[in-house]
């Protein structure tokens, strides 16, 4: 790959204005390192020696270059415990609240779209076992959907590599999963049976809407890759799944303040987080 | 193990049992919400949605209504949305226009209509809608804008998107609309930094 020249102060602007309306990823001069890298790497990778005709082709999203550099500035790996401040906030602040809203009897239920192969399905699960005082007196339903059915697949396998791990204590490696090869482990089978898994479009009404409603959804990483109209769609599906006073989690790059003005935004010790506001509240 | 994997019975169902048409009329918020998003692809759907448009005091309900009719993307669709561009209600106004911006088609054909509006936060907003077209359409519709429009903050909306796209050809029709507002502070200011930005970028190839 031939390195493209360095981008002068307009164009490093003119990339992280459209970066972060489309995104809301924010980067300036300081981080000039960074996003030079990235946009070198996607100039080579489309044959663009030259930023302007890199920049049309961005704006135009010639062969979905958006999601290339998108894909680009983002971490796409996934692994247990990731962004665990949510899940501390979803064990101290929004399950207790979430339980006092419930009927005897009554099942909380946690979605985490799209789950990819299954690491925070599995990590919601594991955490709520080691840090919710309360699992023991409810009924708790996970489900981890994706429109990819081999990732799904690969979820229902509960087989993971170290790097998938590397978050989590060697004891709860020991308790939680076993040797399964060379550098790979299982998750145990009450764990792995511990959450179902199903395909779902975000962006269709009727897929999102067979899966009844949630308590809380986790919903990271994935809104930043829609256009303007599939987000405020997915956003609207996202809010029809949950009940009333359900939470919604993004990743840490994103905000639904941006996407919709349908969510209460709720600042938790741990998390910020958006809620579905309870019926005739103005929150 | 307390958590469990079968489906919950009583997980409720997102799903409206009512007739969206009915209840897009007199529901409760939650089920003028479910029946909005139902109604778009129903017979008789939009004329409805456009009527529950004017009456709907419900922000949520309304933007569900925006989305659906923005989905439909009709004219019909199109022509019950844009009048609601000078509502009163600012929520309703800006809504309007993030409904407008997301039609499948794109708003090409209806945006020399919103840059000629009598009302300028109209035309104002406008200006923004036009960033999402391709350069060459975009500066097309704002290089005018520069040269006609009476109002200083119209102008200066214009200058802020062609500060992104606009290559040199735009330079003397910015340099005439900061002497347009001698007495703005503002616009000669803008139009200064956007002939910074314009000159220090190679020009694009045409999109």
């Amino acid at each position: 790959m031939s390195e493209a020249p360095p981008l002068t102060g307009e164009e490093l602007r003119q990339l992280c204005e459209f970066l972060y309306r489309r995104t809301g990823m924010a980067f300036d001069e300081a981080k000039r390192y960074y996003v030079q890298r990235r946009v070198t790497e996607r100039m080579g990778a489309t044959g663009e020696g030259a930023f302007p005709a890199y920049f049309a082709r961005l704006r135009a999203d010639a062969g979905g270059e958006v999601e290339q550099l998108i894909n680009a500035f983002t971490v796409n790996e996934t692994y247990f415990y990731r962004e665990d401040h949510q899940l501390r906030c979803l064990s101290r602040d929004i399950l207790p609240e979430r339980a006092r809203a419930k009927a005897p009897g009554e099942a909380i239920r946690i979605w985490s779209v799209p789950c990819a192969t299954g690491e925070e399905p599995y990590s919601i699960a594991l955490w709520l076992l080691e840090n919710w005082p309360e699992v023991d007196a409810y009924d708790v339903e996970i489900v981890g959907s994706d429109i990819d059915t081999r990732a799904l697949e690969a979820a229902q396998a509960g087989l993971f590599g170290r790097r998938a791990l590397m978050r989590l204590s060697p004891d709860l490696v020991e308790r939680y999963f076993t040797p399964a090869g060379p550098e790979r482990w299982r998750i145990l089978d009450d764990l792995r049976e511990s959450v179902r898994f199903t395909s779902v479009n975000l962006v269709e009404p009727a897929s999102t809407g067979a899966h009844g409603r949630f308590d809380v959804v986790f919903c990271r990483n994935v809104l930043i890759y829609f256009d303007d109209a599939s987000r405020r769609l997915a956003a609207e599906n996202l809010y029809d799944a949950l009940v009333p006073g359900g939470y919604i989690c993004l990743g840490h790059t994103e905000s639904m303040s941006r996407i919709s003005p349908l969510f209460a935004v709720r600042r938790h010790a741990d998390a910020i987080v958006y809620q579905r506001p309870r019926e005739g509240s103005r929150d | 193990m307390p958590l469990i994997r079968k489906p919950s019975p009583a997980a409720p169902d997102a799903v409206p049992a009512r007739d969206p048409l009915a209840a897009l009329r007199d529901g409760s918020p939650d089920e003028r919400f479910a029946a909005a998003r139902a109604a778009g692809g129903l017979p008789g759907g939009v004329p409805a949605l456009a009527g529950a448009l004017s009456r709907e005091a419900d922000p949520r309900v309304r933007e569900a209504i925006l989305t659906s009719l923005s989905r439909a993307g009709t004219p019909e669709a199109v022509a019950a949305i844009l009048p609601h561009v000078h509502a009163d209600d600012a929520n309703l106004r800006a809504g309007t226009l993030d409904a407008l911006r997301v039609v499948p088609g794109g708003l090409g054909p209806h945006l020399p209509g919103l840059l000629a509006d009598p009302d300028p936060d109209v035309r104002l907003l406008a200006c923004d809608l036009a960033r999402g077209l391709p350069a060459g359409e975009a500066v097309a519709l704002l290089v005018p804008i520069l040269d006609a429009d009476a109002e200083a903050n119209v102008c200066a909306a214009a200058v802020e998107v062609l500060a992104e796209i606009a290559g040199p050809d735009a330079l003397p029709a910015l340099e005439a609309c900061a002497r347009r507002f001698p007495g703005d502070p503002f616009l000669p200011f803008a139009v200064r930094i956007a002939a910074g930005r314009i000159g220090a970028r190679t020009p694009a190839p045409d999109e």
